[in-house]
């Protein structure tokens, strides 16, 4: 078994959290945006699983609810990338700055 | 040395995770993407969880990275050199994550998880001999793993655990989610 501290996940989950999250805010095409949203979205995971390994062994919660990302996220994936490809047909460009005719 | 691999797997996936979201050319995004999710799977594995890290591998690597390069494709001409790959707000976004990871790297340091070296000793059962007869779990220098397969079948399926309804509810989820995104991806709308 391995000794790791479980901070040092913690940490790992924080830095792609900030990855992410920079790709979410930085990149222009919508593309970039939804890679972003999956490497926090891991990165939650990871702290999932973490807490659940080192705090209760036996707990059931932190794997299921990894499942339950995991999935959503996957259909998360599907609808995000049928809207981009809905809005590349109207407005001829994927850049998500250029997609503003909801802002009024 | 499981540290030191742990450690490699770390940087390797931190680093393939800012290639894919700095790099210009998106078809390198996907793949680093996907190098990326290879190393959360690692790190999975590394957690103990044999399961969730080959789902990992089939749903990110095999499936998501695969929509995202097809829509890369359908959406071909963002993929002119001549365009910059971030918007205006790139320094304020740079601000924003370090500022944030800072925050939450305080926090971790500030809570009660900091101190302790080794909590996994801590909470690691010891294999009492009722339970390794069981028939789903293996023993490894002393401590008792479940096989993730079937512990997390039961987790999710037993009643008296009570994610039935919710694992009932998102396959409706997914279903709708198919649905949807051919209606939102068709041509002609309904």
């Amino acid at each position: 078994m391995n000794n790791i501290p479980l901070v040092h996940f913690l940490y790992l989950a924080a830095i792609l959290f900030g990855v992410g999250m920079f790709g979410v805010l930085a990149r222009k095409n919508a593309i970039s945006v939804l890679m972003g949203i999956e490497l926090m979205l891991n990165a939650v995971n990871i702290n999932f699983l973490a807490f659940a390994r080192y705090w209760n062994w036996n707990s059931l919660t932190g794997p299921v609810f990894v499942v339950f990302v995991i999935t959503i996220a996957a259909a998360e994936a599907a609808v995000a990338l049928a809207i981009i490809i809905s809005i590349y047909r109207h407005l001829h460009t994927a850049n998500v700055d250029d997609a503003h005719f909801l802002r009024g | 040395m499981e540290n030191a691999i742990f450690y490699i797997i770390a940087g390797i996936t931190v680093a393939a995770a800012l290639m894919a979201l700095t790099v210009r050319n998106l078809f390198h995004c996907a793949l680093f993407l996907a190098i990326a999710m290879f190393g959360i799977s690692g790190v999975f594995l590394y957690l103990n969880s044999d399961f969730l890290a080959s789902v990992q591998v089939l749903i990110y690597v095999g499936a998501v990275t695969v929509i995202i390069i097809f829509g890369i494709s359908l959406t071909r001409n963002m993929m002119d050199e001549r365009s910059k790959a971030m918007n205006h707000q790139f320094l304020l976004s740079v601000v924003v994550a370090v500022f944030l990871t800072g925050i939450i790297v305080a926090a971790i340091q500030e809570s009660p998880f900091f101190g302790s070296e080794h909590p996994a000793s801590l909470v690691f059962t010891t294999v009492s001999s009722d339970q390794a007869q069981q028939p789903n779990s293996y023993e490894v220098s002393g401590h008792l793993f479940q096989n993730g397969v079937s512990y997390l079948a039961g987790a999710l399926l037993k009643p008296e655990n009570g994610f039935a309804f919710a694992f009932e509810f998102v396959s409706i989820l997914l279903l709708s989610a198919l649905v949807g995104a051919i209606v939102i991806a068709r041509k002609d709308p309904l």
